[in-house]
């Protein structure tokens, strides 16, 4: 009885083997929107975290784990914004391809020149990631660096089509170069935001935006009421050009705030996939963008 | 030897500087005895004087190996500053602790009030499954499971092995409730577990009281395996998973067999415990996964806590079924069903500790829970029924069917408050009869979890 279980668990591992392509499994829709763009049909992408769910907050489910196992290569966020789940699938998804030191294990936040690395830090500051704010993924800058490091990657696991992934790599590159151009024809430069979570100072940097503040009083902690009033009066100091946040994330206290200081709030995507028209990661950034016009 | 020293960084110098000290003597000594011989050909006294003389330079030279080491100590750090610039890569549990492992430590304390006095508490079992009572008094308490805190650490050895360990510990001493390493490297989806650790027959076996949903755990494991459940067991566990389309894992035990209740340390010479589990699940939504999978544990058994004053000596097996359905809206809301059914199958001697008499006892019993937790926002409200001899309720001593009493249950709900991912707070009331005495123990608990440093990630 246990042989024939064996036996059928053993031809259909071989059945799964047999598919073509580098096995690419990705935490987060924007990274596998960049592995699509630079593998295109050559390679298969499994995403591990929907669109609709804050990355923050994620748990480990056996599907990420089986995904994990049947993994040629696992890429991730990095910066410890996989940390709740992304150690249990790298134990136990027993594939020695993924595990750290190993080519098959993909930290996107190596290429990646980051911002707020915090050098003291304690819980007591909230949900906050020492090693640096890890949402890069609004940083066109940062996002063809990691481009090159996937595509090097790529090349690695699969030399065969070695030629095939620097052609699309280098199209990725100027396709980022021209839309760079759209991007910041758009006058952001000198506005100013209140934004719910620390999500977009990569986009602030880059596009020459200003964050005066924030809803949540300490990054991840919702926030009370003494601290929205203090929030309120300081906006009408500052009047800023709107509020910044996701469709997960605290919408309801934004719009709240919104209601009691006449400054409109901007629904930003919070990730590739996670509104309409956000299909991969151009168009995602399109959205963004334009969103803050 | 070398990666021994490798592997503790700096934390190691000392021992770094007492293997110099000891390797330098060693060589140093086997040069001596080749002079001396030579020295002692010609003048024997000179040769002494020698002797010390070389004895004093090996010292001077020695004092230099120690120093070395010393001013290489600030050059090291040098080279980890210049390393900040080139790519960081993350490890296993994120960050970057060379130095040293992951640590976190809990703290577990709860506020106990009961309709029973200590006294009775302390001597309620479950008649016909266990005589072991309950460890809590009337009051302040620390710790679920009687210890108030817990300590964690865990870093990769290597690139072949993670390690763990878990170490709680109480005002009255320390535990090694588990300790062990996992390999990460093997292929084919095989895994190897070997230490101390708690088996993952169950549900619950191999979570932490930390992680329970409620305050303790359900009445079938209480009588069955006692209040920590299983426990830490000394042994090995080898788990495969298979690249199948749904998730299924293979895992197979062999375990010394210590658990009091169910084994017991000297029920053989030798590991005498031995586990099978299947472990599924599969995506019934977008937003839901079930879970589910059969257990067998089954070993030689000697123990003094089923019937009091009497030793039972024999073979016992426990199956067990757990399912659980869990649904996620959001982030914000969820809900989780869970069910367990475990039987158990013992046959032995009882031999009675006064009269010396010998008995035959025949047991097969059974028990089940059922729970829900509900979760919204930092707010969790759970609710949980588990009963004892559902379906089989044979106790026969000298094949002679005892009876014990009403059937035991027991009713349970929680409200849990977390205001971070590090800080419970839980309030629980039970009303428990599994006494078989037709007194109810009703109990109210609140009970408070905080952790600091590392967190491993939580099992699903």
């Amino acid at each position: 009885m246990k042989k024939i279980g064996l036996a059928l668990a053993l031809s259909l591992a071989m059945a799964g083997q047999a598919f073509a392509g580098p096995n690419v499994v990705v935490t987060l829709p924007w990274i596998g929107s960049l592995a699509r763009d630079l593998g295109k049909d050559r390679i298969t992408v499994t995403t591990l975290v929907k669109p609709s769910q804050d990355p923050h907050m994620v748990e480990a489910k056996p599907s990420m784990i089986l995904a994990g196992r049947k993994a040629d290569i696992l890429m991730y966020n990095g910066l410890d914004l996989e940390i709740g789940y992304l150690p249990l699938i790298l134990e136990s998804a027993k594939n020695p391809k993924i595990v750290p030191g190993k080519p098959g294990n993909f930290d996107c936040s190596r290429f990646v020149k980051t911002i707020e690395k915090l050098t003291a830090v304690d819980r007591s500051m909230g949900d906050v990631h020492p090693l640096g704010n890890p949402h890069y993924h609004y940083s066109p800058q940062n996002i063809l660096r990691v481009a090159e490091g996937m595509a090097n990657t790529l090349v690695d696991i699969d030399r065969a089509n070695s030629d095939f992934y620097q052609a699309n790599l280098k199209s990725f590159a100027e396709r980022l170069h021209e839309r760079q151009k759209n991007w910041h024809a758009v006058p952001l430069k000198g506005k100013k935001f209140v934004a719910y979570h620390k999500l977009f100072e990569y986009l602030a940097d880059e596009f020459g935006f200003r964050l005066v503040g924030y809803v949540e009083p300490k990054p991840g902690i919702p926030p009370s009421a003494g601290h929205i009033e203090k929030l309120i009066e300081d906006m009408k100091d500052r009047k800023p050009n709107g509020i910044l946040t996701t469709s997960f994330y605290g919408k309801k206290a934004s719009e709240s705030l919104s209601a009691k200081t006449g400054v409109k709030v901007i629904v930003l995507p919070a990730d590739v996939g996670s509104m309409p028209g956000t299909d991969d990661w151009f168009s995602f950034m399109d959205k963004t963008i334009l969103s803050l016009k | 030897m070398a990666a021994g020293i490798h592997m503790g960084g700096p934390m190691n110098i000392r021992c770094l500087l007492v293997l110099l000290f000891s390797a330098t003597l060693v060589s140093s000594s086997f040069a001596e005895d080749v002079d001396s011989r030579l020295k002692a050909l010609e003048d024997r006294s000179a040769g002494q004087e020698k002797k010390i003389e070389e004895q004093q330079k090996t010292i001077e030279s020695l004092k230099g190996e120690i120093a070395k080491p010393k001013e290489q100590e600030p050059r090291q750090d040098n080279q980890g500053d210049a390393s900040q610039y080139s790519p960081k890569v993350s490890g296993f549990f994120g960050g970057s602790n060379l130095s040293n492992p992951n640590i976190s430590l809990l703290l577990d304390a709860f506020v106990y009030s009961s309709s029973l006095k200590d006294e009775e508490l302390k001597n309620r079992g479950i008649p016909g499954f266990t005589t072991q009572g309950l460890e809590r008094r009337n009051g302040f308490n620390l710790g679920a499971a009687g210890d108030g805190g817990e300590l964690f650490i865990f870093a990769p050895v290597d690139p072949y092995f993670n390690m763990y360990a878990n170490i709680p510990f109480s005002d009255e001493g320390v535990e090694l409730e588990e300790i062990f390493v996992v390999t990460t490297s093997l292929p084919a989806g095989l895994q190897v577990k070997a230490g101390k650790f708690k088996s993952n027959i169950s549900r619950l076996d191999a979570q932490h009281p930390h992680a329970w949903d409620f305050f303790d755990v359900p009445l079938p494991y209480r009588a069955f395996l006692g209040t920590e459940a299983l426990g830490g067991e000394k042994g090995v566990q080898f788990t495969y998973l298979p690249a199948l389309p749904i998730y299924t894992q293979f895992g197979v035990e062999v375990l010394q067999g210590e658990n009091d209740l169910l084994f017991g340390a000297d029920a053989r010479s030798g590991p005498h415990a031995f586990a099978f589990f299947v472990k599924s699940s599969i995506e019934t939504t977008d937003s839901s996964t079930l879970y589910f999978g059969p257990s067998v544990l089954f070993g030689k058994t000697r123990n003094t806590n089923i019937v009091n004053g009497a030793e039972f000596d024999g073979h016992s097996t426990l199956y067990g079924m757990e399912a659980v359905w869990k649904w996620k809206r959001s982030t914000r809301e969820g809900l989780t069903l869970q069910g367990e059914y475990l039987f158990l199958t013992q046959d032995g001697n009882v031999t009675d500790t006064v009269a010396a008499t010998v008995d035959s006892l025949h047991r097969r019993q059974d028990g089940f829970y059922v729970q829900g937790i509900y979760q919204l926002g930092r707010w969790r409200f759970g609710a949980r029924y588990d009963a004892l001899e559902l379906f089989a309720d044979t106790f026969k001593r000298a094949d002679v069917q005892q009876r014990f009493g009403e059937t035991p249950w027991r009713a349970t709900g929680t409200v849990e408050f977390n205001p971070s991912e590090f800080t419970r707070f839980r309030l629980q009331v039970a009303h428990d009869r599994s006494g078989r005495d037709g007194r109810s123990n009703d109990e109210a608990i609140l009970q408070m979890i905080f952790g600091i440093g590392a967190h491993a990630a939580h099992t699903f």
